[in-house]
């Protein structure tokens, strides 16, 4: 897909327009980790929450954002990708990657990292039960 | 234009009005006044005629003289010959000058070139409400001052400075003062002949003319002299050279009569419909922050922050209507308006600020949809930071 008027990708456009699986979980609903990074004051705050299954698995991706139409975007798509993915995707998927595919100009490439950063943070919140491979990913990334 | 696309940008440019563009296409092809004004012959002597009839009309939209007035591209060549052409004739005499920190970049820049050269500025800031106390200028007036600079109306927030007062300051003091008009000419009532006023510039595309044109109020008395900044034939009393471009000359001219002929049905107009838009937007969004002084200002601009929510968002998420952002959210670093930080306003909320701005062929309709759109796109972005 071309580039809009607005100078973002139309697939970034049209997740900000419509963003997909935006808001957070009712509190008490079990199963969620969440994760939250940047600062409204310095122009973006995003706050990611992943609802797991009993085996570490995203059965669902939700989140908060303040920020430019790049850092909405971002969420929705990265939403949209780690549902049904483990644990440990949300720890190791590359928002960078995304933000560059999407051709996002180089400022913006920090509304990537800041939804990235809240990914990770959410995953290093699960204290529960993992499979190998998604505790060495998780152990990995936390250091 | 995409006729789907509200246009409240006023402040950036207008539209020609359709009975200014009928008088500027006389002037281009072979039937009309496409000669060279400065020419000698018959149809040389008829553009010229078209060229000082314009003149006047510019003139007399302020109550100037016709002499008074020089032909520029535009008002950010009047900015810079009034002050570089000061600074540069009156350099013997002094090398201060005094500004403020709000004022439109065709002045700061100029004002920062001149400190380059050696010159010393004064950048004095406004009060919360974006306006400058006249005594605060007066007592920023030293021995070598030799130019004050404040515009007559903020282009960001459409603040209306005193400058009336601040003239007689000026004058007191023998100082020379320079007002940009860009945004007050045609839509509040100017007479030069009242105001201790020594410089002022105009725009042509504020005011439904052309864009490519401009001038320069020099007063003639008492006299202020300037230092050219573009050579080359002595056009306009060897003030700025250059062939005279009739076409846009009397596209402005005639805008000047417009304005001056409609001026009250114009601010009429605009206010009523400023104060809809306002209304409608503070009943949707009672949270809305209303940038500048609430009556000293002039009709047609209102600048509203909306806290909560990141500008280039709702810019963006208001693309239906073309209105200005209050911050330069395209650049390197997201940098919010340097005219809504001088006031005091945080980051945050300067960069989520946008500027209305209305006109003569703006409607009700136009303005109430404007308010529904704004008012749903921000509760929709507020609930996603929620």
């Amino acid at each position: 897909m071309g580039t809009t008027v607005t100078g973002y990708h139309a697939n970034v456009w049209q997740h900000f327009r419509a963003p997909r699986n935006a808001g957070m979980f009712a509190p008490g609903t079990p199963g969620v980790v969440s994760g939250r990074a940047g600062n409204a004051q310095h122009g973006r705050e995003v706050e990611m929450a992943l609802r797991l299954d009993e085996d570490a698995r995203i059965l669902e991706c939700r989140y908060r954002v303040y920020g430019c139409p790049a850092t909405i975007a971002l969420c929705s798509l990265a939403s949209e990708a780690l549902r049904g993915q483990p644990l440990a995707a949300a720890a190791t998927y590359s928002v960078l990657a995304l933000a560059e595919s999407l051709r996002l100009a180089a400022e913006k490439r920090a509304a990537a990292l800041v939804v990235e950063d809240a990914l990770r943070e959410a995953a290093a919140g699960y204290n529960g039960p993992l499979p190998p491979y998604a505790a060495a990913t998780v152990q990995a990334k936390q250091v | 234009m995409n006729d789907k696309v509200i246009y409240l940008d006023y402040a950036a440019t207008t539209p020609v009005d359709p009975r200014v563009a009928v008088k500027m296409a006389a002037c281009l092809t072979q039937e009309g006044l496409y000669a060279n004004p400065a020419s000698a012959h018959t149809p040389g002597r008829n553009a010229r005629g078209a060229v000082e009839r314009a003149r006047s009309q510019v003139a007399a939209l302020v109550n100037a003289q016709p002499g008074e007035i020089i032909f520029t591209s535009g008002a950010t060549e009047s900015d810079n010959l009034a002050i570089k052409g000061v600074a540069h004739f009156y350099k013997d005499k002094g090398r201060h000058i005094v500004t403020a920190r709000t004022e439109h970049k065709a002045v700061l820049d100029t004002c920062r070139q001149l400190e380059r050269e050696g010159f010393e500025i004064t950048w004095l800031k406004p009060d919360a409400d974006g306006l400058l106390p006249p005594q605060r200028v007066t007592q920023a007036l030293r021995a070598d001052t030799i130019l004050v600079s404040i515009m007559h109306v903020n282009n960001e927030i459409g603040v209306a400075q005193d400058i009336a007062a601040i003239g007689r300051g000026t004058r007191a003091r023998g100082v020379l003062f320079h007002v940009d008009a860009a945004q007050s000419a045609g839509k509040l009532p100017i007479d030069l002949n009242m105001l201790d006023v020594d410089l002022m510039s105009f725009s042509g595309h504020k005011l439904y003319g052309p864009k490519g044109i401009g001038a320069l109020y020099v007063r003639r008395e008492p006299r202020v002299n300037l230092e050219a900044l573009i050579h080359g034939g002595g056009h306009e009393g060897g003030l700025r050279s250059g062939t005279l471009a009739t076409h846009q000359i009397v596209g402005m001219g005639e805008a000047f009569a417009l304005a001056q002929a409609q001026l009250a049905e114009d601010a009429g107009h605009v206010a009523a419909l400023r104060e809809r838009l306002w209304r409608g937007i503070h009943e949707l969004v009672p949270e809305a922050l209303l940038n500048g002084h609430a009556t000293q200002r002039v009709a047609g601009i209102l600048n509203v922050s909306f806290p909560g929510v990141e500008g280039e968002s709702l810019l963006f998420a208001c693309c239906t209507l073309a209105v200005s952002s209050g911050s330069a959210c395209n650049s390197a670093t997201r940098e919010p308006s340097y005219v809504l930080r001088a006031l005091g306003r945080e980051d945050e909320v300067a960069g989520s600020s946008l500027r209305f701005s209305l006109g003569r062929f703006t409607t009700a309709a136009e303005v109430d949809a404007a308010a529904r759109i704004v008012g749903e796109e921000y509760r929709r972005l507020k609930s996603l930071a929620a």
